[in-house]
């Protein structure tokens, strides 16, 4: 009974029917309470979103996989200690983190939002050590400022790595997960690296193999290592190994070949189902496509039992299909929470794939490897769902992780034959994707925007044309100050995935700058109509309602995002902008600091705190400020400019020179150095030199009337009054303030009063 | 619109009003910086209803003209207009008609600025404050008085449903000498 009851369970989220899986799981565990069986329940809660459910059940359990999912859900609970202890506790220093890859990685999340950035840097590198496929754990690392170069992270060693897994026994054709990118997911059973060429014969291979070996060979213990399954096979030997896992992972795959699967699954019971995977071998082999879209459930299904990386996944939307597809072979592996080692890595691998897809326009269905590899936990599960979507919507390439049900059969990919070669071939083409992306995701969170610049545009088109690359160049364009580009870059990204909204928060920031009211105001409903609890979309709105100028609805939307997400920190800075638009400075800076507390790489934050100080004229806050934000982001003109403006109001106009000269040097299209070096100039009285720099201005900007103004004062002061009268003359024309239209006018007086004096007498 | 004279004190006659008080973007509400206080007011229809942007709700005056609205800043603020709503048709005898705007440091050295004439308004009406000189656009004060000093078919007390300050907007990056008018220039000259 408790097999049926487990194969039901596992059917039931596969198909997504989380009232059915939840109802029938309480009865499994009512009936036979075991730890393992809870382990299946939480999944089941946590893929439904009812973290609290998990944790509860989960609470004070030992086993390493059940340690994972509590910790999961402390995690989306926001009990970060809770968590860590649950991960590694304070009692056994030693101890094993559960889980390995994905493990670290949760750790590392919490020390990064405990602001303990020293562990939270040392457990991202373990996880990539442990998984080189873990992108994710990458991202972070880039994003707390100290990654590696991605061509040492994904390098040799890493080959290694992958290697081992997918041939644990050295040259058995396990599933290789190595699906690199695309078969990522599969991967794990498809020890097929031909990612590209998701062959369907591979799949066959890798399935019967897959499900048998490729987890690590220990998973092919357990498992019939005949399986046919090709995608099924991966989850299935994930989910064989540890029998809850297994029938975890049996029903993220959902995978035509169920049956097989599930008999695959518990280990157990159903090995006899073995025999049934030959024949999804055969249907595998028919439909390349189907085969595809099974490997993705699967993924999904496998995210599910191990990874929970629930948060990890949706988050990472930038886990880039591809990219992801690879992680998720490998994070499959990872996995292994439940007894199977091995079968978790290889959902863990197939986690990233999902989440890959979420991420960004499928690339070509390697989603499903993430999909499919995550581990047997139901959580995965939902990840996956999410995934699906997504891959549907993005013109998989290889079936959509929707079909999950297809999985095992009908993905030969990971099923055919995993050789040495194809691992071997796989594992370096994944890699050097990975390389790419890592390189250029490095280098744009280092803001050297040029270069990263080079490497996307050094990808493959398929790669390139997908909504996360494109929202990343747009990204970096956007730091470069190139305001047209990024516009482009991100209308393109766009129209490749429409429903993602990564990155739409600095494409608003985009249009405000170059002051699109339409095209903002259209941006922000239609976010709002795609997603009402999205950060990013309550950004746009925020910021379109601050291009009108009405400031006080824009902070109301910016502290809206704030409630959604308060671990965004762009919302903060945001909303601390708003504050100090309207004057209100305290505000602002409290603002300000939150968001530094929450990432403080942030240099936009830091930016505004110097302008602040800046207003109230603590000119050494606002330097120190400017300072960091020029260390964090040295190439950014803009910044310099206000440091040298900063340094002037210090006294200290010879760095303050230098630095503008800095400024003009960093960016020729940027006049306000300049203006502010003409300042600069006048104030020390060199007045020669502050005329040449505004002539020059002049070429730059010639409709920019406070240029005309201040060379009118400039010449009333050396009583040229016939070019002054010109230059302010100019200057009227072209509209300025009504506060610079009074100056001006008044100026223009105090150079008539001697000629009035003449005429009065 | 109020006609302006040469001089400093003038009266000008302003009839109508408008429905909607269309403000220049380089003007924004100083209100909010401001304590305000009247002379004298019938309970409910107090000093709130002159601030809380609903034109149903009003301040009645109860005692002697003429009536006083004061506004204080806790610094020197650069005011350009003030704009009031009152309605003829509403409040018939009630509308003020004669009002007076002083400005000044405090109580004691108040200094009329600005004379109005109103005949059956109805809607928002702007009143500037610049005087002719460029060097006037701005009136910098402590405080500004709105005085009513007579009401439509001689009415003893006033309804004013209404009143708004407005002075220059600040320039939003500071240490400049003078504001940005190109797109080039706006664009570079903020980090969002």
């Amino acid at each position: 009974m408790e097999a049926i009851l487990v194969d039901c369970v596992q059917s039931s989220l596969r198909h997504f029917m989380y009232r059915n899986a939840i109802f029938m799981c309480e009865r499994l565990c009512a009936e036979f309470p075991s730890e393992v069986n809870l382990q299946l329940l939480a999944g089941c809660y946590l893929q439904n979103n009812k973290a609290y459910c998990a944790y509860h059940i989960l609470k004070g359990t030992q086993m390493p996989q059940s340690r994972y999912l509590f910790a999961i859900s402390c995690f989306q609970m926001d009990l970060l200690k809770e968590a860590e202890s649950a991960l590694c506790s304070a009692n056994e220093p030693g101890a094993e983190v559960p889980n390995g890859a994905a493990g670290h990685y949760l750790l590392g999340l919490i020390y990064r939002y405990t602001d303990r950035k020293k562990g939270a840097i040392l457990h991202f590198k373990q996880a990539l050590s442990i998984d080189p496929l873990l992108w994710a754990a990458y991202e972070e690392l880039c994003s707390l400022g100290s990654a590696e170069e991605a061509a040492a992270v994904f390098g040799e060693a890493a080959a290694v790595s992958i290697h081992k897994q997918y041939l644990p026994n050295g040259f058995p054709p396990q599933n290789a997960d190595m699906s690199s990118e695309d078969h990522n997911v599969i991967s794990a059973r498809r020890s097929m690296d031909d990612v590209s060429s998701r062959q369907l014969k591979q799949m066959l291979g890798n399935n019967a193999r897959d499900v048998a070996g490729s987890y690590h060979g220990t998973t092919a213990s357990s498992q019939s290592s005949g399986q046919p399954l090709n995608g099924g096979s991966s989850q299935l030997s994930l989910y064989n190994t540890p029998s809850p896992v297994a029938t975890q992972s049996l029903q993220l795959s959902g995978a035509a070949p169920p049956p097989p699967c599930r008999n695959m699954h518990p280990n157990g019971p159903n090995l006899s189902a073995l025999g049934a995977d030959s024949s999804p071998r055969s249907t595998v082999n028919s439909t390349i496509q189907a085969p595809r879209r099974k490997f993705v459930d699967e993924g999904k299904l496998r995210k599910i039992s191990g990874r929970l990386f629930s948060d990890s996944g949706p988050r990472r939307s930038t886990r880039l299909a591809g990219d992801a597809a690879t992680n998720a072979t490998t994070n499959v592996t990872s996995v292994a929470g439940n007894g199977a080692s091995n079968s978790s890595k290889h959902l863990g691998s197939l986690k990233p794939s999902s989440a890959a897809l979420r991420a960004v326009t499928v690339r070509k269905g390697q989603s499903w490897a993430s999909e499919n590899s995550d581990e047997g936990v139901r959580n995965e599960v939902t990840d996956d769902s999410r995934f699906n979507p997504t891959l549907a919507n993005c013109s998989c390439p290889s079936g959509d992780n929707r079909t999950f049900d297809q999985e095992g059969a009908s993905m030969p990919v990971a099923g055919p034959v995993l050789t040495i070669a194809r691992v071997l071939t796989g594992t370096a083409e994944v890699l050097g994707l990975l390389r790419l992306f890592g390189e250029a995701y490095r280098l744009s969170c280092m803001y050297r925007c040029q270069d990263a610049l080079d490497i996307y545009s050094r990808l493959p088109h398929r790669h390139y044309n997908t909504g996360w690359v494109l929202s990343q160049v747009g990204k970096a364009y956007f730091e470069l100050v190139d305001y047209m580009e990024a516009d482009q870059a991100f209308n393109l990204a766009r129209r490749a995935s429409p429903y993602s909204l990564e990155g739409m928060d600095i494409y608003s920031t985009v249009l405000y700058h170059l002051k699109e009211d339409m095209k903002l105001s259209y941006l922000a409903q239609e976010l709002i109509a795609t997603d009402r609890l999205a950060s990013q979309s309550w950004c746009a709105m925020g910021n379109c309602y601050s291009l009108q100028k009405d400031h006080e609805t824009a902070l109301k939307n910016f502290q809206r995002v704030v409630q959604l997400d308060s671990k965004f920190a762009y919302a903060h800075t945001l909303c601390g902008h708003e504050y100090v638009s309207l004057e209100d400075f305290e505000n602002g800076i409290k603002s300000y600091q939150t968001a530094l507390r929450v990432d403080a790489r942030h240099y936009n934050a830091w930016y505004g705190l110097g302008m602040v100080y800046l207003r109230q004229e603590k000119y050494e806050f606002s330097e120190h400020h400017f300072h960091m934000a020029l260390e964090i982001n040295p190439c950014s003109s803009v910044i310099m400019s206000y440091l040298g403006t900063a340094l002037h109001a210090l006294k200290r106009s010879e760095k303050a020179l230098m630095m503008m000269e800095k400024a003009i040097l960093a960016d020729r299209k940027n006049p306000l150095p300049m203006y502010q070096k003409a300042n600069i100039l006048i104030s020390l009285e060199k007045l020669d030199e502050a005329l040449e720099v505004l002539e020059e201005l002049k070429e730059y900007a010639p409709r920019e009337s406070s240029v005309y103004a201040l060379m009118g004062k400039i010449y009333k002061s050396r009583n040229m009054h016939a070019q002054a009268m010109l230059h302010f003359g100019l200057a009227l024309d072209l509209k300025p303030s009504a506060t610079d239209v009074a100056t001006i006018k008044a100026e223009i007086e105090k150079l008539h009063v001697p000629d009035e004096v003449e005429d009065c007498l | 619109m109020a006609t302006e004279s040469s001089e400093g004190e003038e009266e000008g006659k302003i009839t109508g009003g408008n429905l909607v008080l269309a403000v220049d973007d380089d003007l924004c509400e100083m209100g909010k910086k401001a304590v305000w206080s009247v002379s004298s007011c019938k309970p409910g229809n107090g000093v709130s209803s002159l601030r809380d942007d609903n034109l149903d709700t009003y301040w009645q005056s109860d005692g002697a003209q003429p009536h006083l609205v004061n506004v204080q800043f806790q610094k020197k603020v650069k005011l350009q207009m003030v704009a009031l709503y009152v309605d003829f048709k509403l409040d018939e005898s009630y509308t003020p008609s004669k009002i007076s705007i002083r400005a000044g440091d405090g109580f004691h050295n108040l200094k009329e600025i600005k004379t109005v004439e109103l005949v059956k308004p109805a809607g928002w009406i702007p009143i500037s404050l610049s005087g002719n000189d460029p060097r006037e656009t701005f009136v910098n004060t402590f405080m500004l008085q709105i005085a009513v000093l007579s009401n439509h078919l001689n009415g003893r007390d006033t309804h004013v449903r209404q009143i708004k300050v407005y002075g220059p907007r600040l320039n939003p990056f500071p240490h400049q000498p003078f504001q940005f008018t190109s797109t080039e220039f706006i664009t570079y000259s903020c980090v969002r």
